[in-house]
């Protein structure tokens, strides 16, 4: 059975919006960012999305989950970004301020013999990378926790997605924390026959291999938990004809308000963009530390 | 052409085999099924009754692909003519679990979920889901999200998503084997309404017991996928093997008094007494704060066979979790062999103490079964030939030998569950803890199962949670009653399960097996199995 996210009722000026405005304003501030590399505009979307949380009235208790998790994401992305260099020198800068030589170094597991150049434009890529991920994320992370779960599937309707599509999108969005929770329960079962996923070793691919105790019952429960889905909506005459969603959604003036913001940024975004504002920002007393 | 007969539903000569199967699931299956009718289908597991209600519902041929012949007339109708939505008014289907089916997020779009499919007007859907709620009596429940519903709450959810659709054909799935007896009840007087109420009812049940209470019009029972027999009930309790449904004690004392007791000695015996889990002041709340476990304490001894009963919600799982060491007390402590489980890892705990979680899917991973009981057991570093001991014997207890080089994952429900508890056994734990060990299994297997695993050498102590009132009767020495996170009863089965309001309270219902140990108790001594009781009470005439 499909569980859902901590959705709880809450009486803030986010939960009143229409999830389509909200979803629809997301994306106009996902792809608005994605055009940036100066800190100082990502700064500003950083405080779009914090302001949307806090408003939301979500506590750090409810949340401390999610948080922990996509900062993990982030700060490996990051730092692997950091130390590759990769990324940034593609997209971002051409040359670099060198700060100090790390190096050689020895990676863990592979065992690579790596010299790290820590350079100005590096540390401030990463930076900006961190600010630029956690803008998106934090306004992403907000839906699951205030959208009632049962308008997910008429919100992608609205939207504009048929029937099928959109009941797919709405059990894909609850398939999140059911996957979770087996993986806990599985985690517990294998723990009570003494496995110890802490205490993994050997290389990669025999690391990988000592998971399917906790990969293959998680994966064929959610194959198996497919098919009971499936027999159940074929039960209920589901995909027949079209369908009749029961919940409603209308647009507010606030709502119309809101998509009209967005998609101003995403318009100033862009032209800001094609007009070359908005790169890598580097602040002259970061240049500084430079030999 | 549409062929008119007087019967709702009409099984003609209907014959299927899946197409991975060499044999029928079903062979030459005929039979009626009046207007407000209420038969009740009977047999173990494999007899075919999924497969019948597959065909009935038209998910065969449309889903589950084989060959299929015979018909299925539903209001004259044959199905194989009509469309799935059309299939769906008809007949309405509750499975045996309800996590399987229930797909809305809340209580009122699961029940709007289908009218939703048929493109019915928005208000005549509120309309509808809102009677039905009403009738069903569960208007309350109407904005909870349906994960949080208790077991009972969720088979009412799903009984009324299908009702919403007004079916006139009703299938019901082994609808009580997730439900607490008093849970059972009431779906089952709502399914009595619903016959009475002219609705046509086909319910698959093995606990045959437990359907009688609501006076069934007729019984049919399969064997190897044929109709066995087809009569009255009276006629049934003749002729069904009460070894392979549960019947009501009275009839299987008459009836075993007749026939030799298979011979049952429990091996654990009570020598010392000594303390192997003690529960100090224990108290629980999540996360969120909820506390569920309130200031347990109790102690698990040497030669303890215990039962755990209780409501869905009463903490029985929780407060088990502590044991092995998988949930931390909030309060208090849990000592097993006299060391905090805060101070030793689950994996250490192990090697005391085997769990067998409710569900085999979560565990099963292995390529071959005897791989899969190899696992804990290397884990826990034992030697080569302990293994292969530990595995022999195990496969051995819960009669699974011929399937060692079978995928776990590839076997029957039925067969996964004991695969999941042979996993533990071969572990060699001196402590046994199973959380509803009889759940999805038919009648047959988990007597046979329960009967081997207490007979089998080792065990210091059992612990296993049911719903299952006669499971506690025949196996436990001590049984334990949970009551909101508390425990309210904690006895020998002869002491704690004569209050009857006790048992009211922990929504247990008084069976007719506990009825007739009571009634001879002066003359046993203790509680026995039907069986065991019928030659007791021979024996004492002789």
């Amino acid at each position: 059975m499909l569980i859902a996210w901590r959705y709880r009722e809450r009486d803030t000026i986010i939960q009143r919006l229409d999830p389509r405005a909200r979803i629809i304003f997301m994306l106009t501030m996902l792809f608005s960012v994605i055009q940036f590399w100066d800190l100082r505009i990502l700064l500003i979307f950083l405080g779009i999305a914090l302001l949307q949380f806090f408003l939301a009235k979500l506590t750090w208790r409810e949340t401390r989950r999610a948080w922990i998790l996509i900062s993990i994401i982030i700060l490996v992305m990051t730092t692997l970004t950091f130390f590759t260099g990769r990324g940034g020198i593609q997209y971002a800068y051409t040359e670099e301020h060198l700060i100090r030589q790390l190096g050689p170094l020895s990676l863990p597991i592979v065992g690579w013999q790596i010299s790290v150049n820590i350079t100005v434009e590096k540390i401030v890529f990463a930076v900006s990378q961190l600010v630029r991920m956690y803008a998106i994320t934090v306004m992403a992370i907000t839906i699951p926790y205030t959208v009632n779960p049962s308008l997910y599937g008429v919100t992608f309707r609205g939207l504009g997605l048929p029937d099928k599509f959109a009941y797919a999108m709405d059990l894909a969005f609850r398939f999140v924390p059911t996957l979770a929770r087996d993986f806990a329960i599985t985690r517990d079962a294998q723990r009570a026959r003494g496995y110890e996923v802490e205490k993994l070793s050997g290389g990669i691919i025999a690391q990988i291999r000592k998971l399917a105790p906790l990969l293959v019952p998680v994966t064929i429960n959610a194959i198996v938990g497919a098919e009971d889905i499936i027999d159940a909506m074929d039960l209920r005459a589901f995909g027949v004809r079209p369908r009749t969603w029961v919940h409603q959604l209308t647009y507010a003036r606030v709502d119309k308000f809101l998509i009209a913001i967005g998609v101003l940024i995403f318009v100033a975004s862009t032209v800001l963009a094609f007009m070359g504002i908005g790169r890598l920002w580097l602040p002259a007393w970061a240049l500084a530390w430079a030999q | 052409m549409a062929q008119f007969t007087q019967f709702p539903l009409s099984v003609q000569n209907l014959t299927f085999q899946y197409r991975t199967r060499e044999q029928p699931a079903i062979e030459d299956v005929s039979f009626d099924l009046h207007a407000g009718e209420l038969l009740l289908v009977a047999g173990s597991s494999g007899c075919g009754k999924t497969t019948l209600i597959r065909c009935i519902n038209g998910l065969i041929p449309r889903s589950y692909k084989g060959t299929l012949s015979g018909r299925v007339l539903l209001n004259g109708e044959d199905a194989s003519g009509l469309s799935l939505s059309r299939v769906s008014q008809i007949v309405g289907t509750v499975l045996q679990d309800p996590e399987r089916q229930i797909l809305g997020a809340h209580v009122f779009t699961e029940v709007a979920f289908g009218l939703e499919n048929l493109g019915l007007p928005r208000d005549e859907i509120r309309q509808r889901v809102d009677e039905t709620l009403d009738f069903l009596g569960i208007a309350h429940l109407r904005n909870r999200e349906t994960f949080s519903l208790s077991g009972g709450e969720k088979q009412k959810v799903s009984l009324a998503g299908v009702l919403a659709m007004r079916p006139n054909i009703l299938l019901l799935d082994e609808p009580l084997a997730s439900l607490d007896p008093a849970s059972a009840q009431e779906a089952l007087a709502l399914f009595r309404r619903l016959a009475d109420a002219g609705v046509s009812i086909l319910l698959v049940e093995h606990r045959v017991e437990d359907a009688l209470g609501i006076r069934p019009d007729r019984v049919l029972f399969m064997r190897d996928g044929k109709i066995a027999y087809d009569g009255s009930l009276d006629g049934a309790m003749q002729v069904m093997d009460y070894r392979q449904v549960k019947l009501p004690a009275p009839v299987v004392i008459e009836r075993a008094a007749k026939v030799p007791l298979p011979a049952f000695e429990p091996a654990i015996k009570a020598n010392g007494r000594d303390p192997l889990v003690i529960f100090e002041d224990v108290t629980f709340a999540y996360e969120s704060g909820a506390e569920v476990i309130h200031g347990v304490n109790m102690t698990l001894r040497q030669g303890d066979v215990v039962a755990i009963l209780g409501p869905n919600g009463a903490g029985k799982t929780t407060l088990v979790k502590h044991a092995i060491g998988l949930l931390k007390p909030s309060h208090g402590r849990v000592l097993v062999e006299g060391t905090d489980t805060r101070k030793i890892s689950v994996a250490q705990i192990a090697h005391t103490l085997g769990y067998v979680f409710q569900s085999p899917s979560h565990m099963l991973y292995a390529p071959t079964v005897r791989e899969e009981l190899a696992f804990g057991p290397k884990n826990l570093g034992f030697s080569a030939e302990a293994i292969e001991a530990g595995v022999d014997a195990a496969l051995d207890a819960v009669n699974v030998r011929g399937l060692e080089s079978y995928p776990p994952l590839s076997l029957s429900f039925g067969q996964q569950k004991r695969v999941s508890i042979a996993a533990i056994l071969a572990m060699h734990s001196k402590i046994l803890v199973m959380d509803e060990p009889t759940a999805g299994q038919d009648y047959w297997n988990y007597i046979a199962f329960m009967d081997s695993i207490l007979q089998t050498p080792g065990f210091s102590a059992i612990l296993f949670i049911t719903h299952d009132l006669d499971l506690a009767i025949c196996y436990a020495n001590r049984v334990v009653l949970m009551h909101d996170g508390q425990i309210a009863g904690d006895g020998a089965p002869a002491e704690v399960l004569t209050d009857f309001d006790l048992l009211e309270r922990c929504r247990l219902v008084p069976t007719s097996l506990l009825r007739a140990n009571l009634e001879h108790l002066s003359v046993t001594g203790r509680f026995l199995s039907a069986e065991a009781l019928a030659h007791a009470l021979v024996d004492r005439k002789r």
